[in-house]
């Protein structure tokens, strides 16, 4: 993200206010894999009665970027941070973004946006082949 | 006698005994039903034809009240029946509710939606809420067989089906089980239906309960373009209805016809459509190199024409298969008769027919409609259950009437009447026609006796001696019987039997029949064989003789061709076809011949052309005028022309010597009994399922009633 961009736009990422207004009233706490950075608030208890809990999204601002064990702290569900100890389910898959809206989204069988051979069409039938 | 009424202000005198639902119609006042259906026997209980008799203190089930129990009014009067008054509407509305109480809302996914009875009869007598919060019933799925989907949550307990297996398929599969809530039809073992009937249940039931299994969701009743046609599985003509969509048919359904099928078919004549779109032919092949490739039209009339010209007349042979139209047929005959050749046949092998004799000689005289009115039948080698299925139910029909008694000379098969078995082969019949059975004393006793010959009799090597001996008993039967009643009956295996009989379609002077032909092909006599959709018999072994293969379906005539025409199957082409009574009637074509494939006449008339024989018609119209003046009986659509000379004498002076060989089973396998149906996956889970069903000894679908007692009697069971 140039600074450029961090002046003159908001939509996409953050903006240089939330990085002044994060820096002056809290601290980092952690980085996930992906580079999004977490802060908690230095002083001082936010509307739920606890320390605020923020993120700073490396690029694009997208919640679903925030893979599940930083989304548990994030949301105020544990209160530890996940360390190295943090040890994944084995039916975890890795993180993936909600990819909705781009050009890896989901796209169901039979959807026309998706590939795929034709399939039997009502009408057709089958013809007899020697041999 | 007859019975004055007043209903809904008009005055109408209606016959004794029948019901007061009949009544009403007859007044043209319409009453909703669920468990009233004319040919079966009444239940009553539905409770949706209430109507309202003054006098009577509660509304009164018309179905099941005949205008006798009436009680007279005191003054004389007749009684006054009102089918539109606010009292009857909201005893309807009643009944609707409570039928609507356990049956689930689910029209949008239901198969029977937009054809569905109780759909039909909601928007009328159906209230705008329901007032019960309770949940709804649910009732376990049942295994019904391949044919037979069922919801049975959806079930109103008409029992339409379990009177219609008992009654008319005549066999004990279905049954209601439980009382009120816990009510529950059922196959009590679970297993599948597997009489040749059963499919019709779903037809019958008016709700989505039962419905049909191979094309369930596949299509909605007013997306379907429907062609009133008529069926080739069998030799009885079974008026259908092909219901199709774009190229393709989607089912087929009955039609009702009082003196033919009534409203019933087969689960074969139904079912078969998947073989419709499987195993076609759509292109022409040439055989080169040993193997079939494909080519075009010219390509393949040009080796054709080329092959026919090049060969002697004596030594072409010409057989038309079993479900050929009668159009065809002409067109075929027609120009081999220009070609000088003589070498044709239509008949299976060592089948005893001759066009030569009065025509009655290869007839179902009696007509189907007759059996209703005969009190002896005497089945010749015959198996009607797998043979005519339907003209079996109405024997079933009279049998049940009572006053009918039946005798078997052949195997002895389970059928669904009791009847008396004479023997397994000639002896019997000789001892029936020199009056020294029993039977013979029955017969001629009887006001209106019938003897049904079979393909078991007439399709062997004795076959005229056979069916001289049939004749004699017949001869003997019909002495001093009213003089229209006709006893002596063919009945007949194949739809295009009939027809091609009418046309002459039989070998000419000096020329050879089917099993001549296919003698003569083995010694390399015959050249090139030409075959109408004619599959059922031993092909040729190859490098003997040229085939030349015009049908619809590859089966064997097209594996052992050397060039195949595409014909049209029988719902793609309009066609004339005689069933075994000799009535005539006529298929309308329901959707197009896949790929290249043409109608049958067009490419005979196109061959033609190509070897210097026109014939001489370019449409349907001509062809149909030219085959009327050659068989004017063909004209007669939809009737029967009625037989005038008595075929026994013409048949008597055939008589020879007959073999001590019992009468065969022609019908090995029901359900496979032509290409169509062996392209059939519905025909082969069948013919499987049936298989299966005779080896266990606890499944005893083709059962008769003795059987069925047996098993229940058994000590092992």
């Amino acid at each position: 993200m140039s600074i450029l961009s961090e002046i003159f736009s908001w939509w996409g990422g953050n903006t240089w206010g939330t990085r002044f207004t994060i820096w002056k009233i809290a601290s980092q706490v952690g980085e996930d894999e992906f580079g999004n950075r977490y802060y908690l608030q230095r002083s001082g208890v936010g509307p739920l009665g606890k320390p605020r809990r923020f993120v700073v999204y490396k690029d694009l601002a997208d919640a679903s970027k925030v893979p599940a064990e930083w989304h548990g702290w994030l949301h105020y569900t544990v209160d530890d941070l996940p360390d190295e100890n943090y040890k994944p389910r084995a039916w975890q898959k890795p993180h993936k973004m909600n990819m909705t809206g781009t050009g890896k989204a989901y796209r169901p069988k039979g959807s026309i946006l998706r590939p795929q051979k034709r399939e039997r069409a009502t009408g057709d039938y089958k013809a007899w082949k020697p041999e | 006698m007859s019975k004055k009424l007043i209903i809904d202000d008009t005055e109408i005198e209606v016959e004794d005994g029948i019901t007061l639902l009949q009544a009403c119609e007859q007044a043209g006042a319409e009453i909703p039903r669920f468990c009233y259906h004319e040919r079966l026997s009444i239940a009553g209980n539905c409770r949706m034809c209430l109507v309202e008799v003054k006098g009577a203190p509660k509304p009164i089930a018309s179905c099941a009240q005949t205008v006798n129990e009436l009680r007279p009014n005191p003054d004389g009067s007749p009684n006054v029946i009102l089918t539109k008054s606010a009292l009857v509407k909201k005893a309807r509305e009643g009944v609707m509710e409570f039928l609507l109480i356990n049956h689930p809302l689910d029209c949008p996914i239901c198969d029977q939606g937009g054809e569905c009875d109780l759909q039909d009869q909601a928007m009328a007598y159906g209230v705008g809420g329901s007032r019960y919060v309770e949940n709804k019933r649910a009732v376990e799925e049942k295994y019904l067989g391949p044919l037979i989907r069922t919801f049975m949550t959806r079930c109103i307990h008409c029992t339409r089906c379990v009177r219609f297996m008992t009654e008319v398929a005549g066999v004990d599969e279905l049954g209601l089980i439980g009382r009120g809530e816990d009510a529950e039809i059922t196959t009590y073992l679970e297993h599948g239906m597997l009489s040749e009937l059963s499919a019709n249940v779903n037809d019958l039931c008016p709700v989505g309960a039962l419905t049909h299994r191979p094309w369930s969701n596949t299509a909605r009743p007013w997306e379907l373009r429907k062609t009133e046609t008529i069926d080739v599985m069998d030799a009885v003509g079974s008026n259908i209805r092909v219901d199709s969509r774009g190229p393709e048919v989607m089912r087929i359904l009955p039609r009702n016809n009082d003196s033919v099928n009534e409203e019933w078919i087969s689960d074969k004549t139904r079912h078969v459509w998947d073989g419709l779109k499987t195993q076609r032919l759509d292109q022409p092949y040439v055989r080169r190199g040993g193997k079939l490739r494909p080519a075009t039209w010219e390509e393949a009339l040009g080796v054709v024409t080329q092959k026919l010209a090049q060969t002697e007349a004596s030594r072409i042979g010409v057989i038309a298969g079993d479900l050929c139209g009668a159009e065809e047929m002409f067109a075929l005959k027609s120009l081999m008769d220009r070609m000088g050749v003589a070498n044709v046949d239509c008949r299976a092998a060592h089948e005893a027919f001759d066009p030569s004799l009065p025509r009655s000689s290869y007839l179902f005289n009696t007509t189907i409609e007759g059996i209703d009115d005969a009190d002896a039948i005497l089945l010749v080698g015959t198996n009607p259950r797998l043979e005519a299925p339907i003209l079996n139910a109405r024997i079933r029909k009279r049998y049940l009437k009572g006053g009918c008694e039946i005798a078997l000379v052949g195997a002895q098969v389970p059928l669904t009447y009791r009847y008396e078995h004479l023997g397994t082969g000639p002896a019997a019949l000789s001892e029936l026609a020199d009056g020294k059975h029993a039977f013979a004393e029955i017969l001629s006793k009887a006001k209106a006796p019938m003897v049904i010959v079979g393909a078991g009799a007439y399709r062997r090597f004795d076959g005229e001696a056979v069916m001289a001996l049939a004749a004699r008993i017949a001869r003997a039967a019909g002495k001093d019987k009213a003089a229209d009643w006709r006893v002596f009956n063919v009945l007949h295996t194949a739809a295009a039997r009939v027809a091609g009989l009418d046309l002459g379609f039989v070998p000419g002077k000096g020329g050879l029949d089917t099993a001549g032909m296919l003698e003569f092909a083995k010694h390399d006599g015959l050249e090139v064989l030409y075959l109408l959709g004619a599959d059922e018999f031993d092909m040729p072994p190859p490098d003997d003789v040229f085939v030349i293969y015009q049908g619809s379906h590859g089966d064997a005539g097209a594996h052992r061709a050397d060039v195949i025409l595409p014909g049209s199957a029988y719902t793609e082409k309009s066609a004339t076809y005689a069933n075994t009574e000799g009535r005539v009637q006529l298929g309308l074509k329901a959707v197009f011949a896949p790929g290249e494939a043409k109608e049958d006449w067009a490419i005979l008339r196109a061959l033609s052309a190509q070897l210097g024989h026109t014939l001489p018609f370019d449409n349907l119209t001509e062809l149909r005028a030219a085959m009327y003046k050659q068989a004017p009986q063909l004209q007669r659509i939809d009737d029967v022309t009625p037989a005038t000379e008595d075929p026994c004498s013409a048949l008597i002076a055939r008589e020879g010597k007959v073999s001590d060989t019992p009468f065969a089973e022609v019908i090995s396998d029901f359900y496979l009994t032509n290409p169509i149906a062996r392209a059939s996956r519905v025909m082969a889970q069948l013919s499987a399922l049936k298989a299966a069903a005779a080896t266990d000894a606890r499944v005893t679908p083709f059962g008769t009633d003795e059987a069925s007692v047996q098993y229940q009697m058994s000590p092992e069971a």
